[in-house]
């Protein structure tokens, strides 16, 4: 599908368990987003798999292992290798989650959420500086989904995501999903969070559909970020609620589960496709990636 | 007085990692982590179990297919004394990988084709990862002498006690399970087997190949670049270079 004049390019997470399915719809995408670990100590097919589709469809590059929020040095090498992947990408942008996944010696491969105080956020501030610096794309925090909360944060997720921001310069790529299961696992308003967002911090969109966790030992049932079901109703009111307030250039449907259901992957990006264009009209395509990497 | 942030955030994948908090139902408190809702960091905890353990039946699939009935308790031995230190698929499977080699230490594995089988998808995960590593080591051929042959970096020799391949050739259950029957395809027959684990040009994926003695011997010798220079066997060798270097076994410089 060619990219509408107006709208923000939409499409979806790069899998290799649906690379075959992925290039026989590709014109249905205006944009595959490129998770730069899977470039990285992969198989080799699968890398070859994923370069072989730069020039054929807009890359954007997400990563999931920098782990930022680690109270240690990031790992410099491991920023080179992603910036390498990035220019062979062409993305206009890379985007990590505000999250902490490792300590020395010990990785989970959870997403961990931040005590939200001042004093983390000027750690971060400085860890995103030396992305800045070694990544010669512009960089987009993603807010991640979590489960507990640790006792001392003090801030807000707008409040801390916005210091951050606004320190370093950084763009957000905010997934939609995450604030919507936020909001009801620790019962905040999701509409007040967008509304607390800098206008313009939003770059990047991530959408998806999880599944309910009902458990004895559980107060409450959990929504969990499975990224394995159709987009809800309530989180593509909130992706229209933020398009009437930020203008991000790129709208990504992330799965990771069920993959072999395909007609319900296009049947959501068709979902989302409707809610931007109900959106107001904005910048081109092109433009939109632009905007993306400035 | 709050720990150092680093402290605390040891403390807590110490936690999420532990067998305590993925496979009990306690609601005690995580040794630094008070504050915290045990059960919500146990739900975190089998999250981030599955996720590895989904990484490690993706490269070790009918491996365990084979481990059949004993395989909770086997994982669970495990989660409790490997801990995960990396992301990486491969390196999470190699893991496992060296558990089950410990444990087969003490207890012939049951059955006994499975050490041979764990064996080949780990090698098979090798030959098709680390490219870039592999165009160094091409990079570096550069500096080797003229007619020079070696073994090429992404293959994988394996002296089997059982012929495998028939299981490599069963289709697999989509996807592989921790809840699997034990039973992957024929029975392999036992018999000193010499397979190299290879990515043939062209092929989709690694294969699993058998090559004759004398094949997995020459081959085993070329670990480094070796003068390639005519001998008496003169054409018949150069033959066999070329047929070997056809299909992805050898690098050949002239």
């Amino acid at each position: 599908m060619r990219a509408t004049v107006g709208v923000p390019a939409v499409g979806i997470g790069f899998r290799a368990a649906i690379d075959d399915w992925t290039r026989e719809n590709l014109d249905r995408f205006e944009v595959l987003e490129i998770t730069v670990d899977h470039c990285l100590a992969t198989s080799r097919s699968l890398r070859a798999s994923i370069f072989d589709l730069v020039g054929r469809i807009p890359l954007t590059a997400h990563g999931v292992g920098l782990s930022l929020g680690t109270d240690a040095p990031l790992d410099l090498a491991y920023l080179d290798d992603v910036a390498a992947v990035v220019e062979r990408l062409r993305a206009p942008a890379y985007s990590e989650h505000l999250a902490f996944t490792r300590v020395p010696g010990r990785e989970t491969a959870a997403l961990l959420p931040l005590p939200k105080t001042e004093k983390v956020a000027e750690s971060i501030i400085a860890k995103v500086r030396t992305v800045q610096s070694r990544v010669p794309v512009p960089f987009l925090l993603e807010n991640i989904t979590y489960v507990f909360e640790w006792p001392d944060s003090k801030m807000s997720d707008a409040e801390f995501l916005n210091l951050i921001c606004d320190e370093t310069g950084a763009g957000l790529l905010l997934d939609v999903e995450n604030v919507y299961l936020n909001a009801t696992n620790h019962r905040f308003d999701p509409y007040a969070f967008i509304d607390a967002l800098r206008p313009g911090l939003v770059k990047e969109v991530h959408m998806a559909g999880g599944v309910t966790i009902k458990d004895e030992s559980l107060a409450k049932p959990l929504l969990a970020d499975s990224h394995s079901h159709p987009v809800p109703d309530a989180a593509l009111d909130l992706l229209a609620y933020t398009l009437a307030r930020q203008e991000p250039s790129v709208i990504i449907l992330e799965r990771d589960d069920r993959l072999e259901a395909g007609d319900e992957i296009l049947d959501d990006v068709a979902r989302i496709r409707a809610r931007v264009v109900a959106a107001r009209p904005r910048k081109t395509h092109d433009q939109a990636l632009v905007g993306a990497a400035g | 007085m709050t720990k150092p942030l680093l402290e605390r955030q040891v403390s807590l994948i110490a936690h999420l990692t532990s067998g305590a908090a993925i496979f009990s139902r306690g609601g005690d408190p995580a040794p630094g982590l008070e504050g915290i809702d045990p059960a919500l960091l146990r739900v975190e905890a089998q999250f981030s179990y599955a996720k590895r353990m989904e990484k490690i039946t993706a490269v070790l699939p009918k491996t365990f297919e084979l481990l059949g009935s004993g395989k909770e308790a086997l994982v669970r031995a495990f989660v409790e004394s490997c801990p995960p230190a990396t992301l990486s698929r491969l390196e999470n499977a190699r893991q496992f990988h060296r558990f089950l080699l410990s444990r087969w230490l003490h207890e012939e594995p049951d059955p006994p084709y499975m050490r041979d089988v764990a064996a080949c998808e780990i090698a098979c995960a090798e030959v098709d990862t680390d490219p870039e590593q592999y165009q160094a080591d091409r990079a570096n051929a550069e500096g080797a002498h003229r007619s020079a042959v070696r073994r090429s970096p992404n293959v994988v020799l394996l002296r089997c006690a059982y012929d495998v391949r028939s299981i490599f050739e069963a289709p697999l259950p989509n996807p592989p399970s921790l809840a699997g029957d034990g039973r992957v395809g024929a029975v392999p027959a036992k018999r000193d087997t010499p397979l190299v684990i290879a990515m043939p040009p062209g092929a989709d994926g690694p294969q699993v190949l058998e090559v004759l003695p004398a094949i997995f011997d020459l081959l085993a010798a070329l670990d480094d670049w070796t003068d390639a220079a005519p001998t008496s066997e003169g054409a018949e060798f150069a033959k066999l270079l070329a047929n070997l270097a056809a299909h992805g076994l050898i690098e050949v410089r002239r």
